[in-house]
């Protein structure tokens, strides 16, 4: 696996950010856009070149919806912990609409890893056990665990800009987050995998990144929904 | 009509209220919903062609802006587009999974009278930068522009273009595919 895009991959990307996918092919380009940086990149200059159009959309009085929105805001605010922990649940089983769409994403072949940020070397050795995190906004971040599971690599791709720090859980089966600690926001970090928490790294067991401070870090629960989510794969 | 200043000034203000959102200050989305709802309404609108769809949508987009504004990046899209792209990629999402009504055959030339694009053009034509594309999409073959401007600002599908335009799907689907790499070649000056 190369960082080269087929033609048929390069007319995809293009025709994702336009907009004119659907079905099958629209989950794949979702699927690429998050499994393959080269594809991401692609997608993000035709985003880029179409950007000025969205000035075009003319506008058309709206009804209220705002009373709307806000009730459901104020909602959200009153069961927020409960609503981040039963977030945290769900993703954990892989059942609900966010993690069943996450989910889709995961099923991918081994994405090309590497250690440093540099053009994606072919034909290395592939790992055994990886992950690929993504959240909304082209959030991306690409995990391996070597074979003894000691140490997890995992490169942030593209992270969102804000002045917290991405910190890396695991999700077992029981549903309860566990901190691997913090991780740097760009390049590729080596956590090394505390001896309790190895027999939680298997496969199906999901990992995810929220925003914490990090004066306090590790914590023991994450503070708010995470950014990005994947499951573990062994291939 | 806003002069380039005004524009300049609205973007700087609403590039503010976003980071006011990222922070957590529901007021500035009030704000934002104040000031770009109408424009937002209409790319729902404009997608979904069902006005109790659009309003369902239009609910979804706020609550999307209110978790992500921050990774609104005001260095890399206008605060409008970048509203606008999410509003198109929710009101995509609902007519992909629920549908819509059936589109009506298009039979005007290519070229026919297209209010909104007229006023986009107008509205663009002091910055230069921006009226690049428009330009590069005038200069495309008609039945690729047209195509182009269909899937884009009415979210038409593969199949869908192929109806609208009374075209079998290969030939729609060059179109597009023909007219997105003349339209990269035309903004990138080759």
């Amino acid at each position: 696996m190369t960082s080269k895009l087929s033609s048929e991959e390069a007319a995809l990307a293009a025709e994702f950010a336009l907009g004119v996918l659907e079905g099958e092919e629209r989950v794949q380009a979702q699927r690429l856009s998050l499994a393959n940086p080269a594809f991401a990149t692609r997608v993000a200059r035709w985003q880029r070149r179409l950007d000025p159009l969205g000035q075009a959309f003319a506008e058309s009085p709206p009804p209220d919806v705002w009373p709307l929105i806000e009730a459901q805001l104020d909602a959200e605010a009153r069961s927020g912990e409960i609503r981040t922990l039963r977030f945290w649940q769900v993703a954990a089983g892989a059942s609900g609409v966010l993690a069943a769409g996450l989910a889709a994403l995961m099923i991918l072949g081994p994405a090309p890893m590497q250690q440093s940020s540099g053009p994606v070397a072919p034909a290395s050795p592939a790992p055994v056990v990886i992950a690929q995190l993504a959240g909304t906004g082209g959030t991306l971040l690409a995990a391996n665990i070597d074979p003894q599971a000691r140490y997890l690599s995992i490169r942030a791709v593209s992270l969102p800009e804000t002045p917290l720090s991405p910190e890396l859980w695991v999700i077992p089966g029981d549903g309860v987050p566990r901190s691997l600690g913090l991780i740097a926001r760009g390049g590729t970090t080596q956590v090394k995998l505390p001896e309790n928490l190895r027999p939680l790294l298997v496969d199906g067991a999901l990992l995810a990144v929220s925003l914490e401070t990090a004066a306090d870090a590790p914590h023991t629960a994450p503070s708010s929904t995470p950014i990005a989510t994947g499951k573990i794969s062994v291939i | 009509m806003p002069t380039s200043q005004n524009a300049e000034a609205r973007r700087a203000e609403l590039s503010g209220l976003l980071a006011r959102v990222a922070a957590g200050d529901r007021r500035a989305l009030k704000t934002v919903y104040a000031r770009t709802s109408a424009k937002l309404y209409g790319v729902c609108l404009r997608i979904a062609r069902d006005r109790d769809a659009a309003e369902d949508i239009l609910q979804d987009v706020y609550l999307k802006v209110w978790k992500r504004a921050g990774g609104f990046d005001p260095g890399h899209a206008s605060p409008i587009t970048w509203l606008c792209a999410i509003a198109r990629n929710a009101a995509i999402d609902w007519v992909r999974k629920h549908g819509r009504p059936a589109i009506p055959a298009i039979e005007q030339p290519p070229d026919a009278g297209d209010s909104e694009w007229d006023a986009a053009l107008e509205a663009l034509s002091q910055d230069e930068e921006r009226a690049h594309i428009f330009d590069c999409l005038e200069a495309l073959a008609p039945s690729q522009s047209r195509a182009i401007r269909l899937a884009f600002f009415d979210g038409l599908s593969h199949p869908e273009l192929a109806s609208a335009l009374g075209a079998p799907l290969g030939t729609t689907k060059s179109w597009i595919r023909r007219g997105l790499l003349q339209l990269r070649g035309c903004l990138e000056g080759d």
